[in-house]
């Protein structure tokens, strides 16, 4: 049992929002409500991932992810204006059954899996406070990954390009 | 007293300062100014009957805000309709937190720095709840089950999405010079310095393109005239918040006004030098206390030309409004970003 | 990959922590893509499932001192920006056309 931090506490309120909210996204009937509890599990990830020095993702989630990509469904959700689940009676209630308890299996097995896999032996962490990393950020993208950027800003403008062409409409 | 102890009564007093500053000294003051300044503007007197020259105004709106029926239109969804102010008003209450509203204090023996949180991604936190609050704009649109409201939430969301584009932009120049994207090395970038021999070192000089760009784009992120056809009486009944009364309605108001502090701030911070004055001591209690003084002198001048624009130009039609996102800051704000990495690597800032 | 993670402190929550809570996420995720019938719930479940993977490789990453987790995620997340657009605006055609989301409508390439 890891002793009691304000740490623990933080990664604990985070986690039962994440599960307790992507949980909520499965089960809701209506689209809307379904995007605004992955909003709420996307500020518990970005949570965790500020506990793991990784400060710049998290805010990069809730910008990018959260702040956009989640609004660009809201956005979609209401010009279609789906405002309820198919309401038709369940035409195959077994599959649906079977494939809950499939899906719980499969988290079990993956999540024993991770567990038992060998941890990677990483670098000797330092107790010291934590440097700027975004700096770091910064220079790999343009050295190391530099290919990667640049490919990612013309799938980037590709995108946008197609997401345009795809949703005109075209006036006969 | 333990350090850690030490550590969250210093975090707990800075924020029991900035937030009573905010909500109790600033908040009800604003909206006496805005009518005040309203009246000035149109020249006729303004609220004055309640209390000295009108200045208890805001509790009187806020009691009868309290006073009216609270209504949710039938078929709307009511958990998001009364969720949706309140999503609006917890980012701009939040990016108070990041802004440093004084150099440092010593009290207590030992040197405060006057801000709540110098998180290493500062400017990255503002834009990131800017873009959170966005949910509260679409919801309220959609919750209220009105065509005019999905209308204005639509067109408000639609709005905000795109200046905050060509704010992210300009805000980045600023950042360049600055090297980092913690607001403290910002602001101290902008304290220590002479730009051109006699003008301080602040970014509304090395970059005053970038600096229109950024009040441009304020004033439609906070959907304030002459951006503010979203919520026009004229146009769309009320736009998002047609279906709100009484305490739902008063705080969309907060958020408003709450949205155009926290801008300010920001404005002050990046591109006006935050709490640093030329000439005046930053150090010692004296200096601290002055910092403060600045920062909040010039927010308030910030706030007070936002008002001073709303009842002096007439609105953008909504089309007129996306071309000048788009088409006219966004180019602009690239162009800005020319200009100061230039500068940057010509070593003039 | 070259870049170690700078001088950090040791994890106080340990890592398999966040490795059950990233595979939970998984699971959760897969559940919603397999069992909804409206696509853009199944679109967002899909979403869910690459955010569970970023959270693994984010602790990996932690774990290891390497800053090649966080790049990947970086990457991941811009990815699925692209992704999320030209799938939406493929669901906005397709509705046009035939006036529903739901995929057991839309089973056109059926015999």
């Amino acid at each position: 049992m890891p002793a009691l931090s304000g740490e623990l506490v933080v990664f604990t309120i985070a986690s039962i929002l994440a599960i307790g909210f992507a949980l909520a996204m499965v089960l809701q009937k209506t689209p809307v409500r379904s995007v605004l509890s992955l909003v709420v599990t996307f500020f518990g990830l970005a949570i965790f991932s500020i506990q793991l020095a990784a400060p710049f993702i998290a805010v990069l989630q809730v910008f990018v992810y959260a702040g956009a990509i989640l609004v660009l469904f809201l956005f979609v959700i209401m010009l279609l204006n789906l405002s309820q689940e198919a309401t038709e009676e369940d035409a195959r209630p077994i599959q649906r059954r079977l494939g809950f308890v499939a899906a719980l299996a499969l988290g079990g097995v993956l999540s024993g899996a991770a567990l038992r896999a060998p941890m990677p032996k990483g670098v000797a962490p330092a107790i010291t406070p934590l440097a700027d990393e975004i700096p770091m950020i910064g220079r790999l993208l343009f050295s190391d990954y530099l290919l990667a950027f640049e490919a990612l800003s013309f799938l980037l403008l590709v995108a946008a390009v197609g997401a345009l062409l795809l949703s005109k409409r075209r006036f006969e | 007293m333990s350090p850690t102890l030490s550590a969250a009564l210093e975090g707990l007093g800075k924020i029991v300062f900035i937030w009573g500053v905010v909500l109790a000294a600033m908040l009800p003051n604003l909206i006496w100014m805005e009518r005040r300044i309203a009246g000035l503007i149109q020249d006729r007197p303004g609220p004055n009957r309640v209390g000295p020259f009108g200045l208890f105004q805001a509790f009187a709106d806020v009691l009868k805000m309290f006073m009216k029926e609270d209504v949710v239109p039938i078929y709307a969804d009511r958990l998001l309709h009364t969720l949706a102010p309140f999503i609006l008003l917890v980012p701009s209450l939040a990016v108070v937190a990041v802004v440093p509203f004084g150099s440092r204090i010593p009290l207590f023996g030992r040197e405060i720095s006057l801000v709540v949180a110098d998180v290493n991604i500062g400017i990255l936190y503002v834009f990131a709840l800017a873009s959170v609050g966005v949910y509260g704009l679409v919801l309220a649109g959609w919750a209220s089950n009105n065509k005019f409201a999905l209308m204005g939430g639509i067109r408000s969301s639609a709005q905000v999405i795109s200046y905050e584009l060509s704010m992210g932009l300009a805000a980045i120049a600023t950042l360049m010079a600055a090297g980092s994207l913690r607001l403290t090395r910002v602001v101290e970038y902008q304290a220590n310095g002479t730009f051109l021999g006699f003008l301080p070192l602040w970014n509304c000089f090395t970059q005053p393109l970038g600096c229109i760009i950024f009040i441009i784009a304020a004033f439609a992120e906070t959907n304030r005239v002459p951006f503010d056809l979203p919520e026009a009486e004229a146009e769309l009944v009320a736009g998002y918040h047609t279906e709100y009364s009484g305490f739902r309605f008063g705080a969309f108001f907060m958020a408003e006004y709450l949205n155009l502090v926290a801008s300010s701030m920001m404005m002050t911070t990046l591109y006006f030098g935050g709490w640093s004055f030329p000439f005046l001591p930053h150090a010692g209690l004296a200096g601290g206390l002055l910092s403060i003084a600045v920062f909040f002198a010039k927010t308030m001048c910030f706030i007070f030309l936002f008002m001073w624009v709303r009842w002096t130009l007439p609105r953008f039609r909504f089309d007129q409004l996306m071309d000048i996102g788009w088409k006219a800051l966004l180019p602009l704000s690239l162009l800005n970003l020319l200009w100061t990495g230039a500068l940057v690597l010509l070593k003039v800032i | 990959m070259t870049g170690a993670l700078p001088g950090v402190a040791p994890m106080a929550v340990p890592p398999g922590a966040y490795l059950v809570v990233g595979t939970l996420l998984f699971a959760i995720g897969l559940a919603g893509t397999l069992l909804k019938r409206n696509a853009l719930s199944i679109f967002l479940s899909i979403e869910l499932m690459m955010n569970a993977v970023n959270l693994l490789f984010l602790t990996y990453a932690r774990m290891r001192g390497d800053m090649a987790g966080q790049m990947i995620v970086f990457f991941v997340i811009a990815i699925a920006a692209a992704e999320a657009s030209v799938g939406l605006a493929i669901f906005v055609a397709l509705f046009r056309v035939r006036r529903t989301v739901d995929v057991d409508e839309i089973a056109l390439l059926k015999w």
